[in-house]
């Protein structure tokens, strides 16, 4: 009869269906969680698993999503190294005992910060790569406008720009809080919130994601995106018209940090991965897969299309005090009630 | 009639002693080389110091002796038994050691890995052996299906939806240590920033929760009239735009998130087509109007004024035309008609249609990340405060349990309402006559209404169909393959034809487990809809509760409660294709519910009482005469299974792992570094793809033959309600 | 075959706490017809769906062939229905449902499929067998429906209402039909209905249910002629109820009076004191002249009906009025006109008052 022959299929379909699931492939040899963009994350294990003959298996997410899946998988990990992404998640990880403390070789070969870094985090991670923060500006609109292109901090408080400002949200983005902390760095912190309020009339919107003021500066939708360099020269890269500005006031940064994972199932070489990505040529890497940040290795010269660093004014980021929770709180606390309830 | 307990019996006894009774990553690797960690269960408590394995004999031994002297409680027993000492045992004793901390006074603790196909298989038959003694016992007048349909389907609601909602929920009243601390709930729960008032008075923005609510509102009574206008115009005029309504209704439902709200930021944003083009001819200042609640609330209707159409293509075609016939013998004109006796008819409909509006408006996560500015909601929120700076989980389970509240409450309401309201008019026969004409007035409303929407729709689409084929949309016009390439290339290598495309791998895996999850989401929803409709039990009610719950809660928190609940042993399926196929299972199967609910309503239920009458167990009525009548539900329940499964991306987002990229994991990467030509040509092909697969679906499962007195059975492609 | 072919002992179903059924008890003898009467929402359906077995029964116990049925569900028991609706099942052609029982029992194909095409050439139905029912007319979807239930030759066969979706002509026409091939089967059937002609016509008991209780159970003649009960007499025919007084018993006759007449009726257990008179129209002749005990009155109402005259007579000193049937289509009455009416004691009852 026809109508059998629904259920018949419906039985052939879950049959195959669970034949396929049983036959799922074995597990590979390590899991890196990574947190930089696709093409370098990608690139970064394609390279290693040909040098090494380790199978790697990688699973990008922004790095709040790691940070999350870390947390709710801390009983039973399920990756073996955490590379790339912005340090602070990898400080709070470092914190809670997610990751797993560990001395490499490699490390007196790395520039101070990247070392520091692991100083203060007890050396649950490590500085690879470092970024600057800073903005840009979308270059069609700044004509369209007919307004002067911003080059400091200060600018960005013009009344001309009044609306074209976007920043991500320091409750949501790490990106935003580094701008939060660098700006109390650079200023201290009375005279930073003033600015903070001052910037407030500019801002058309606080973005969920940190990325975001980058992306939307690319389409048009904003004139000004507070952003990392990076990331702004990554928008650039894909055409859009982007120019990135590196604040004359000198301006503080993040560092992408690397982390080995406390109960990783594959210790051995998830460590392999460690020293290998700290090396010259791992970190030489970057460029080619369209990322301009400063490398870590002292060995190994900036890339050319990275802001020059002779250019940008660093200042003395300070990573232990910024990371600790009750200062993350307390200026929260003061962006939220003194600065983002204010109306625009 | 003693077959199926011998049959179940065997297998637990197989379960036992010839499966490997733990999970290992490679299972079949380690079976063949005979490793002794795959040995079945009596294996590992003989040799393997498992001795706490060695009451699991109870269970088979128990039944054994029940089937032999027709004892069926002992039947039950030892399927009770069974389950709850592998419950037990595997809790008690984990990967690393004890489970529970205050086990520790028994000594050092052994330790196991986690539960495999012997245990699966094991569990599987003590469930059936219960359902077997009770059905003996009368239960359910001895339906050995009808036992097992509801003692399984309440197991797996129980395990895979209960169990991670509570393990997530749970956490709403601890901190960071793990320790239960009531005070912090409540202060999270009052904060300001989910019920603030700062909008009503001067500048400031209101809480998350408020913004939800009115967002939702906004949405779910703006596609219900927007979806009532269609099917009015589809339904009830002489317009030929049938076929057309019901490609654009497909569409949204295809659509991989993000797009349209990337769509609209095109057209509508600061530097969007429309605007630019405003601004250079007419003057029209640009703004940023679209980000916030117009841009939510336009986007969400885009894509749900679809649903809303179905349901009330439905209800309008349901309502008898005699009624309608016997208003104007009585002298009522057609607006009169219309107003006092059609509009009652279809008042029900219209709940449903702004319930699910409302629903998925408050769950939809994806248009507010996309376009939501300053105007924060709850889904986004919960998003952030688990992968935001912050990482407060905490906050995110107070946050999913507002939220929770208010679908639930939205839901609960429509039921009371709708209690004693639901006037079917479809009797089955005697239904001959015309619907009179709609009155002038609201046919031009309507008309008014619909052209416009849909010129946005099929421009929307143009730019998502079309967007990844030229270089930068609105910018740089000029035709490219390149992101097509990129993304689909097939190249010739040393070894033959390869797939060298960036999106292959992520866009093949999507679709083997979208067509994996497809059968046992229908199959599960339907399953799940008959018992509703059908069957009598107690709990019935808390039982359609837990399915509604996956539904009402936002992807994130799923996939959050996924990792919690499935991570560590006795069940560990974290990094698993299984793992991936559940949560769509268990997210979905509400639509094969609703669809199955739809059909089954307008069943009459003599069809099925003469198939019992006849003789027929209810498996077998279930198959040769509920399944083939409903069968458009069934059709309606494995589309929506397969492309809410490809397009799912919040619950997901956690889920994936290297070997399981999804393509919507693939195309929100892509967006998040600029690379909007990527996403949408990915996307593109995606919908192409579902457009096609739907379409083999379809031509699979066959359509409907059903003589002129179909018993109401024509017009249930509707299946969202 | 002595024993029973179904038996009820004290069955309820409750709903919460409203009772549909309330402790009814019968039997019912192999190869008769029996027909559970009465108004909408009597519990007759319900009572023939606890038989079928589509309801658990709340308390009691319900036979079948002498096995206690009570827990077995419906696929179990030996009984096949014929539903008000007939569902026949849409997507199955005349022949897939005949067989569809004979299938389910485990039969092969080919021999269901024979003795199903017997089945069907008995109601008159071969050459349909490839039809689906949305290609019949209503009248052989009936049939399709009694074929498919008779193939399995269950014990007891039941109806739901089968005529009340037929045509007035074609539903005595099936009536008769159903009746005959009950009888040339031999076939124990249960039989629900709310039309009392229908019920007399076909039934060899009824059953009279109301209010979920049993208000009389006897032979067609039994309810007409000896209504135990008001709503029984009413229920049953048209009949006109009158309070009267009963003023003399002895052993077995009541006499009571009636306007100046006295009559003299069986007694029926009847005490002193008031009883209600259960008068059938064609009980009542007008006195065209008669002499004799006359009751004096007048024509009310005046209806043409063809065949015969219906009058409604108002009596002179008593309440109410009487419905009367009369022959005389060629000299009618007109309203006003004085008339007297003669009272045939044979087919007058006397029922207890409510």
């Amino acid at each position: 009869m026809i109508q059998t022959s629904t259920s018949i299929r419906l039985l052939a379909v879950a049959a195959v269906g669970a034949a396929w699931l049983a036959a799922t492939p074995a597990r590979a040899q390590i899991v890196v969680y990574c947190g930089v963009d696709e093409d370098w994350c990608r690139g970064m294990v394609t390279e290693f698993t040909k040098e090494t003959g380790i199978r790697t298996d990688m699973t990008r997410m922004s790095n709040g999503e790691i940070y999350a899946k870390l947390r709710a998988e801390k009983d039973n990990p399920r990756g073996d190294i955490w590379w790339g992404g912005t340090g602070d998640p990898h400080l709070q990880a470092a914190d809670d005992g997610l990751t797993e403390p560990y001395v490499s070789p490699m490390l007196p070969k790395l520039r101070d910060w990247a070392q520091k870094y692991a100083e203060v985090s007890k050396n649950r991670t490590v500085g690879v790569y470092l970024g600057a923060l800073g903005f840009g500006y979308n270059t069609e609109e700044l004509a369209r406008m007919k307004v002067a292109a911003p080059a400091c901090w200060t600018d960005l408080i013009k009344p001309e720009y009044h609306g074209e400002v976007q920043m991500a949200d320091p409750n949501s983005s790490g990106t935003a809080w580094t701008v939060l902390a660098t700006l109390v760095q650079l200023w201290g912190e009375d005279q930073a919130f003033d600015y903070l309020k001052k910037l407030h009339h500019n801002i058309n919107e606080y973005t969920k994601a940190g990325a975001a003021p980058a992306l939307a500066m690319g389409r048009g939708e904003t004139l000004i995106g507070i952003a990392f360099q990076h990331d702004v020269i990554a928008v650039a890269k894909t055409g859009k018209p982007v120019q990135v500005v590196s604040p004359c006031e000198g301006t503080g940064y993040e560092i992408g940090a690397m982390s080995l994972i406390k109960g990783a199932h594959h210790m051995v070489e998830a460590k392999k991965f460690y020293e290998w990505a700290l090396t010259p040529a791992a970190q030489a890497l970057a460029p080619h897969f369209g990322s301009f940040q400063l490398p870590s290795n002292a060995s190994l010269a900036p890339p050319p299309e990275s802001p020059d660093l002779s250019k940008i004014k660093l200042i003395n980021y300070d990573s232990a005090k910024f990371g600790s929770v009750a200062v993350r709180d307390h200026m929260l606390k003061r962006f939220n009630d003194e600065v983002k309830s204010l109306p625009r | 009639m003693k077959r199926p307990e011998r049959l179940w019996l065997a297998l637990a006894a197989a379960a036992l002693v010839v499966l490997p009774w733990y999970g290992l990553e490679d299972t079949v690797d380690a079976v063949l080389a005979l490793r002794p960690e795959a040995m079945p269960a009596l294996g590992q408590a003989a040799f393997g110091g498992c001795f706490w394995l060695l009451p699991l004999l109870l269970a088979p031994a128990l039944a054994g002796w029940g089937v032999a002297r027709g004892r069926p409680r002992l039947l039950v027993a030892g399927g009770v038994i069974g389950i709850a000492w592998l419950a037990l045992e595997g809790l008690a004793i984990i990967h690393r050691g004890w489970g529970w901390d205050f086990l520790s006074v028994l000594g050092p603790a052994p330790t196991q890995p986690a539960l495999g196909w012997g245990a699966l298989l094991f569990a599987l038959s003590c469930a059936m052996l219960v359902a077997i003694g009770l059905a003996r016992l009368g239960r359910c007048r001895g339906d050995v299906f009808v036992v097992a349909a509801i003692l399984l389907t309440g197991l797996s609601i129980l395990l895979f939806i209960g169990l991670p909602l509570l393990s997530v929920l749970a956490s709403a009243v601890r901190d960071d240590a793990g320790h239960t601390d009531v005070s912090q709930f409540l202060h999270k729960l009052t904060d300001g920033s989910i019920w603030g008032f700062g909008c009503l008075h001067g500048g400031g923005a209101c809480g998350s929760a408020w913004n939800s609510l009115a967002m939702a509102l906004l949405v779910g009574v703006t596609s219900t009239a927007l979806g009532l206008a269609f099917a009015l115009v589809a339904v009830r005029t002489r317009v030929r735009m049938k076929s057309l309504l019901g490609l654009l209704s497909i569409l949204p439902v295809i659509t991989p998130p993000f797009v349209i709200g990337l769509a609209l930021i095109i057209l509508f944003g600061h530097a969007g087509m429309a605007t630019v083009f405003l601004a250079d001819h007419f003057d029209i200042p640009r703004s940023r109007w679209i980000y916030g609640l117009p841009g939510i609330a336009i986007a969400q209707t885009l894509a749900f004024t679809p649903i809303a159409y179905l349901v009330m293509a439905g209800v309008l075609q349901a309502v008898s035309p005699s009624m309608e016939e016997a208003a104007q013998t009585l002298r009522a004109g057609p607006w009169r008609t219309f107003r006092t006796v059609t509009w009652p008819l279809i008042r029900p409909g219209i709940a449903n249609a702004f319930l699910i509006g409302f629903i998925e408006s408050m769950a939809d996560f994806g248009n507010p990340l996309m376009l939501g500015g300053n105007y924060t909601v709850l889904s986004t929120d919960i998003f952030f405060a688990v992968v935001g700076a912050t990482h407060d989980q905490g906050r995110a389970a107070v946050l999913a349990i507002v939220l929770l509240v208010f679908t639930l409450s939205a839901f609960m309401a429509q039921r009371l309402w709708q209690e004693g309201r639901s006037f079917t008019s479809v009797s089955g026969k005697g239904d001959a006559g015309l619907h009179p004409p709609l009155p002038g007035g609201l046919k031009a409303l309507c008309a008014a209404a619909v052209l416009p929407w849909i010129v946005l729709t099929v421009v929307v689409y143009g730019i998502i169909l079309g967007g990844g084929f030229v270089v930068d949309f609105g910018r740089d016009n000029s035709l490219t393959l390149k992101y097509f390439l990129t993304a689909f290339s097939i190249e010739h290598g040393v070894g033959g034809w390869f797939l060298s495309g960036s999106a292959w791998s992520s866009f093949i895996t999507t679709l083997e487990l979208a067509l994996v999850a497809m059968p046992f989401t229908a199959g599960l929803g339907l399953l799940t809809a008959w018992l509703l409709a059908r069957q009598d039990f107690a709990g019935k009610g808390l039982f359609e509760f837990g399915t509604m719950m996956s539904f009402a809660i936002p992807g994130t928190v799923i996939g959050i409660a996924y990792i919690l609940a499935f991570n560590v042993p006795p069940l560990e399926l974290t990094g698993t294709g299984i793992i991936l196929v559940l949560a769509f299972v268990f997210r979905n199967m509400p639509v094969g519910i609703r669809a199955g609910l739809a059909s089954l309503s307008q069943l009459d239920r003599s069809l099925d009482e003469a198939s019992l009458t006849l003789g027929a167990r209810s498996f077998r009525t279930v198959r040769l005469v509920v399944l083939p009548i409903i069968r458009p539900a069934v059709i309606t329940a494995m589309v929506y299974a397969f492309v809410r499964a490809v397009t799912a991306v919040s619950a997901v987002i956690f889920l994936t792992t290297a070997q399981y990229q999804l393509a919507t994991v693939y195309i929100v990467g892509r967006a998040d570094v600029g690379e909007d030509g990527m996403a949408l040509v990915y996307s593109a092909a995606l919908i192409v793809v579902m457009v096609a697969a739907l379409g083999i679906i379809v031509l699979l499962v066959g359509r409907q033959r059903i003589g002129r007195r179909g018993l109401a059975a024509g017009n249930m492609g509707v299946g969202v309600a | 075959m002595n024993r029973l072919a179904v038996e009820f002992q004290g069955v309820s179903k409750l709903y919460g706490q409203a009772a549909a059924v309330d402790d009814v008890s019968f039997t019912i003898e192999p190869g008769t017809l029996v027909t559970l009467l009465g108004p909408s929402g009597c519990g007759k359906t319900t009572t023939l769906r606890l038989l079928a077995g589509l309801e658990p029964a709340s308390r009691g116990r319900i036979l079948i062939g002498g096995r206690d049925v009570t827990a077995l569900s419906a696929a179990e028991r030996n009984v096949s229905m014929v539903f008000q609706s007939y569902a026949l099942f849409p997507h199955m052609n005349v022949r897939e449902n005949a067989c569809y029982g004979l299938r389910a029992g485990g039969m092969r194909r080919a021999e269901a499929e024979a003795v199903a095409r017997e089945k069907l050439r008995q109601v008159g139905l071969a050459g349909f067998e490839e039809r689906l029912p949305g290609q019949l007319s209503g009248g052989q979807q009936q049939r399709v429906a009694v074929a498919r239930a008779i193939v399995l030759e269950p014990e007891v066969l039941l109806f739901d209402e089968p005529l009340s979706n037929l045509d007035a002509k074609l539903r005595r026409h099936v009536r008769d039909e159903i009746r005959a091939l009950q009888q040339t089967l031999k076939l124990t059937v249960v039989y629900v209905t709310h039309d009392q002609q229908e019920a007399l016509a076909v039934s060899d008991r009824v059953i009279v249910m109301n209010a979920g209780r049993i208000a009389q159970d006897g032979s067609p003649r039994e309810l007409y002629e000896q209504p135990v009960s008001r709503f029984v007499a009413d229920f049953i025919g048209d009949a006109n109820l009158m309070p009267v007084t009963v003023c003399g018993i002895d052993d077995a006759t009541a006499s009571v009076s009636l306007g100046g007449v006295t009559l003299s009726l069986p007694r029926r257990g009847l005490a002193d004191g008031t009883a209600e008179l259960a008068v059938r129209p064609q009980a009542l002749r007008l006195a065209h002249g008669t002499t004799g005990p006359v009751l004096p009155g007048h024509i009310r109402k005046v209806c043409y009906l063809g065949s015969h005259m219906e009058y409604e007579v108002v009596l002179d000193g008593i309440a109410g009025a009487f419905f009367i049937s009369d022959p005389d289509v060629v000299r009618p009455l007109v309203e006003g006109d004085a008339a007297g009416i003669l009272v045939d004691a044979a087919a007058v009852a006397l029922v207890p008052p409510e």
